[in-house]
C-alpha cells in the first residue's frame, strides 16, 4: 500500500471515529467495523465482482446492516468513492483510535516460552508503569528467542532476549 | 611465529567474560516498501533527517524523506536481506568516516572501510560527513600557490591553496591525467609545503579506479594520498556520500594546519547518482529531471574547501572538482552549476586534444578567479603576457589561413604563438619543478626559441631541461626556492640560456 492510500485510509478512519460522541459508542462501532470488514473479507469475490452494479452492492450492505444504518452508510459511501478496497485499513486505523481514546498501549512482548499468568501480569504492570497508561499486551511465542524477552510497545523495542545477547558478542568478537 | 592456541582461548575468554549484558531499549519502524535501494519505513516517529538508521545483518541506510506516515530510507548496501517488516532501529548518530593519519596511503569505501586488503584502518576519530564550511571568520584569502607541475596552467591559470577549480571537457580529453599529474607533483615538493592529496571516484569502473591506485603507487604518490573509491557497481547512495567521506578525511589534516588537495573525479556522476535517489524517493524533478537541491548538493560540498586563518591553524583544502561535459557542452545544467560555484575552471577540448596538443587546454575560456594573486612572483613575470599573446596568436593564425600578405610584426607574433604552443605541450606523468616551468617559458617568452623550428622545439626543451639539471642545477634549485625573480638572479638565467644556445643541438 503505497503512502497516499494511508493517509486516505487515515482520513477515513478519523471521520468513522468523530461518529461517535462518547467512548462506548466508540468501542461498539470499531468493533462493529471490524466484524463488517472480516465478514466482507470472505464475500470479496462478490464484492468486487465487475458484474453486480454498485447499487446492488450497496443494497446487500444495506440489507445486512440494517441494525446500524451509520456504519452502513460509511460502507456504502467507500463503495461510491471507490475506496472500498480500504476498509480493513480503516478498520485497523479505526482500532487505534480508539484505543487513543481509551489510553490503551499496545505492546507485544515475544518469549521463548510461555508465559505463566502471573508472569504475563508483572510484564503488563512494568509496562503501563514505564508507558503510563493501561497496556493490553498481546503475549508471542519464539523459540528463537531461546531466552528472556522482547517487547515492543510504542515505536521502541526491548530487548534482553539471549538471541540477543548472543548476535552481539558475535558482533564483538568479529569486530 | 608460531601460534598458540591457549593465547587466543584466553583473549576469548577474557572478551567473554568482559562482555556486559545490558539490556537495549532502541527505537524501531518496521519496513512496509523496499526496492531500488530505497526503503519505505513505518514507525521510527522521532528520527531524525539524515539520520543513519540500522537494517539489521550489516545493512546500514540514512533516512532521507520524512514523511506523514513513513519515512524514506536509502540502503547504504544490499537490499537482498531487507524486506516487508524487517525491524529497523534508529542509531542516533549522523553517518560518519574513521579519519586520521591510518587512512593515508589506503583505499577506502565511503563509510571508511579498506577495499585494498591491507587490513583494518586504524583511526584517530570519526566525522561526520556532512558538516557546514567554514565561516568567514575562519578563513583568509588564498595566498599560497598550488603547484600542478603543468605548464600550461601554472602560467596560465594558477590555482592557490584553498581555491575551487573546476576541470571540465568532454570524455577522453585528459581531465583525470591533470589531476593526477597534480598529485604526483606533489613529490617534487618539500615535505612541509607538499600537500595530502585524496582521490575521490565517483561512479568510475573498477578498472581505471585500479589502474589509478597503481599509477599513483608506481610514481610513489600513494605515500601522501588517500583514494576514497564508490564504483558504477556500487549503490546511488554510496555514490552520494563518497565526495562527502572524502571531504571529511580531508578537513581532518586542514583543521591540523596541513594542506590537503582533493579530486572529485567526477561530479556529474554524483548529481546522476543523486538524481537517482531523488527520483526513486518521489522528489519532484526540475531541468533535466535533476531534483531542485541540486546545485546545493555541489555549492555545500565545494564550499567546504577554504583557506583556515592562522588562529585556525592556517591549514587548507584545495579542491579540483571534474565535470565530464557531452559533445563541449559547457551549458548544460550541472556545468553551469559547477562553473559558478567553483573559483574557475580548466577547460579542456576535445578537437585540441586531437590535434595533438596535450594538455588540452583552451587558453580562452580557462581561467582562475583566485589563483592570480598566490601565483609566484617568478612565474608572474615570465608568464604575464603569455594569455595574451597566445589569444592574439590564435586569432591571427585565423587571418593569415586566408593567406593574405602579413606584416612583419604579425608574422613575429604569429612563429612566437606557434613556438610557444609547442612549450605548452607537456607529456603525461611529467609535472615539472617550479624552477624548471620557470626556466623553459622565460626561454619562450624572451625569444630564445625564434631561432629554432618549430619541429625542434620538444628536442630544445628537453636539451635545456637535462642541461639545467647537470650544468645550471646551482640556478635551478635558486629558482625552486626564489619568490621573486631578481635582477642577479635573472642575469644567471640568461647567461644559463645563452651558453645553452652554443650547445643545443638541433634535429635530434
Amino acid at each position: 500500500m503505497n503512502s497516499s492510500k494511508r493517509i486516505v485510509a487515515q482520513r477515513y478512519a478519523s471521520a468513522y471515529d468523530a461518529l461517535s460522541k462518547t467512548n462506548e459508542e466508540a468501542s461498539q462501532r470499531s468493533a462493529l467495523l471490524n466484524e463488517v470488514s472480516a465478514a466482507l473479507l470472505t464475500q470479496q469475490q462478490t464484492m468486487e465482482s465487475p458484474r453486480l452494479s454498485l447499487q446492488s452492492k450497496k443494497q446487500a450492505v444495506r440489507a445486512a446492516l440494517s441494525g446500524a444504518p451509520e456504519t452502513a452508510r460509511f460502507i456504502e459511501l467507500l463503495i461510491d468513492a471507490k475506496r472500498y478496497d480500504l476498509l480493513p485499513e480503516i478498520a485497523r486505523r479505526v482500532e487505534d483510535l480508539l484505543d487513543q481514546r481509551l489510553g490503551i498501549i499496545r505492546a507485544q512482548v515475544f518469549a521463548a516460552k510461555q508465559l505463566s499468568e502471573a508472569q504475563k501480569k508483572q510484564t503488563q504492570d512494568v509496562l503501563a508503569k514505564r508507558y503510563g497508561g493501561s497496556v493490553k499486551a498481546e503475549f508471542i511465542t519464539d523459540p528463537r528467542l531461546l531466552g528472556g524477552l522482547k517487547i515492543r510497545c510504542c515505536g521502541e523495542e526491548i530487548d534482553g532476549s539471549l538471541q540477543h545477547q548472543l548476535n552481539k558478542l558475535q558482533e564483538e568478537l568479529t569486530k | 611465529m608460531a601460534i598458540r592456541p591457549e593465547e587466543i582461548t584466553n583473549i576469548i575468554k577474557n572478551k567473554i567474560e568482559q562482555f556486559n549484558t545490558t539490556v537495549d531499549v532502541s527505537e524501531v519502524g518496521t519496513v512496509i516498501q523496499v526496492g531500488d535501494g530505497i526503503a519505505r519505513v513505518h514507525g521510527l516517529n522521532r528520527v531524525k533527517a539524515s539520520e543513519l538508521v540500522d537494517f539489521g545483518n550489516g545493512v546500514k541506510g540514512m533516512a532521507m524523506n520524512l514523511e506523514y506516515d513513513n519515512v524514506g530510507c536509502v540502503l547504504m548496501g544490499s537490499d537482498q536481506q531487507v524486506h516487508e517488516g524487517t525491524t529497523v532501529k534508529r542509531t542516533g548518530e549522523v553517518i560518519s568516516i574513521p579519519v586520521g593519519k591510518g587512512v593515508i596511503g589506503r583505499v577506502v569505501d565511503p563509510l571508511g572501510n579498506a577495499l585494498d586488503g591491507k587490513g583494518p584502518i586504524s583511526a584517530e576519530k570519526n566525522m561526520p560527513l556532512d558538516i557546514v564550511a567554514p565561516g568567514i571568520i575562519d578563513r583568509q584569502p588564498v595566498k599560497q600557490p598550488l603547484q600542478t607541475g603543468i605548464k600550461a596552467i601554472d602560467s596560465m591559470v594558477p590555482i592557490g591553496k584553498g581555491q575551487r577549480e573546476l576541470i571540465i571537457g568532454d570524455r577522453q580529453t585528459g581531465k583525470t591525467a591533470i589531476a593526477l599529474d597534480t598529485i604526483i607533483n606533489q613529490k617534487n615538493i618539500p615535505q612541509n609545503e607538499r600537500c595530502i592529496c585524496i582521490y575521490v571516484a565517483v561512479g568510475q569502473k573498477q578498472s581505471t579506479v585500479a589502474q589509478v591506485v597503481k599509477t599513483l603507487t608506481d610514481f610513489g604518490a600513494m605515500d601522501y594520498t588517500v583514494v576514497v573509491s564508490a564504483t558504477a557497481s556500487d549503490p546511488a547512495s554510496l555514490l552520494y556520500i563518497a565526495p562527502y567521506a572524502g571531504c571529511a578525511i580531508g578537513e581532518f589534516f586542514m583543521w591540523q594546519g596541513k594542506d590537503v588537495l582533493i579530486v572529485y573525479d567526477d561530479l556529474s556522476k554524483h548529481a546522476q547518482a543523486y538524481r537517482q535517489m531523488s527520483l526513486l524517493l518521489r522528489r519532484p524533478p526540475g531541468r533535466e529531471a535533476y531534483p531542485g537541491d541540486v546545485f546545493y548538493l555541489h555549492s555545500r560540498l565545494l564550499e567546504r574547501a577554504c583557506k583556515l586563518s592562522k588562529e585556525n591553524g592556517g591549514g587548507s583544502l584545495t579542491a579540483l572538482p571534474i565535470i565530464e561535459t557531452q559533445a563541449n557542452d559547457v551549458s548544460a545544467y550541472i556545468p553551469t552549476n559547477v562553473i559558478s560555484i567553483t573559483d574557475g575552471q580548466i577547460y579542456l577540448e576535445s578537437n585540441l586534444f586531437l590535434s595533438g596538443i596535450k594538455p588540452a587546454v583552451n587558453v580562452g575560456l580557462s581561467v582562475s578567479r583566485v589563483g592570480g594573486s598566490a601565483q609566484r612572483k617568478t612565474m608572474r613575470k615570465v608568464a604575464g603576457t603569455l594569455r595574451i599573446d597566445l589569444s592574439q596568436y590564435q586569432e591571427l593564425a585565423g587571418f593569415a589561413q586566408f593567406g593574405s600578405e602579413l606584416d612583419k610584426e604579425s608574422q613575429r607574433q604569429i612563429e612566437r604563438g606557434k613556438r610557444m604552443t609547442e612549450l605548452l605541450k607537456q607529456n603525461q606523468y611529467a609535472p615539472l619543478k617550479v624552477g624548471e616551468e620557470v626556466l623553459v617559458l622565460y626561454a619562450g617568452t624572451h625569444g630564445y626559441l625564434d631561432t629554432v623550428q618549430v619541429t625542434d622545439v620538444l628536442a630544445y626543451e628537453q636539451q635545456l631541461l637535462s642541461y639545467a639539471r647537470t650544468e645550471g642545477k646551482k640556478v635551478l634549485e635558486e629558482m625552486n626556492q626564489a619568490v621573486e625573480l631578481t635582477e642577479d638572479l635573472e642575469k644567471e638565467v640568461v647567461g644559463l640560456l645563452d651558453h645553452f644556445k652554443t650547445v643545443f643541438k638541433a634535429g635530434k
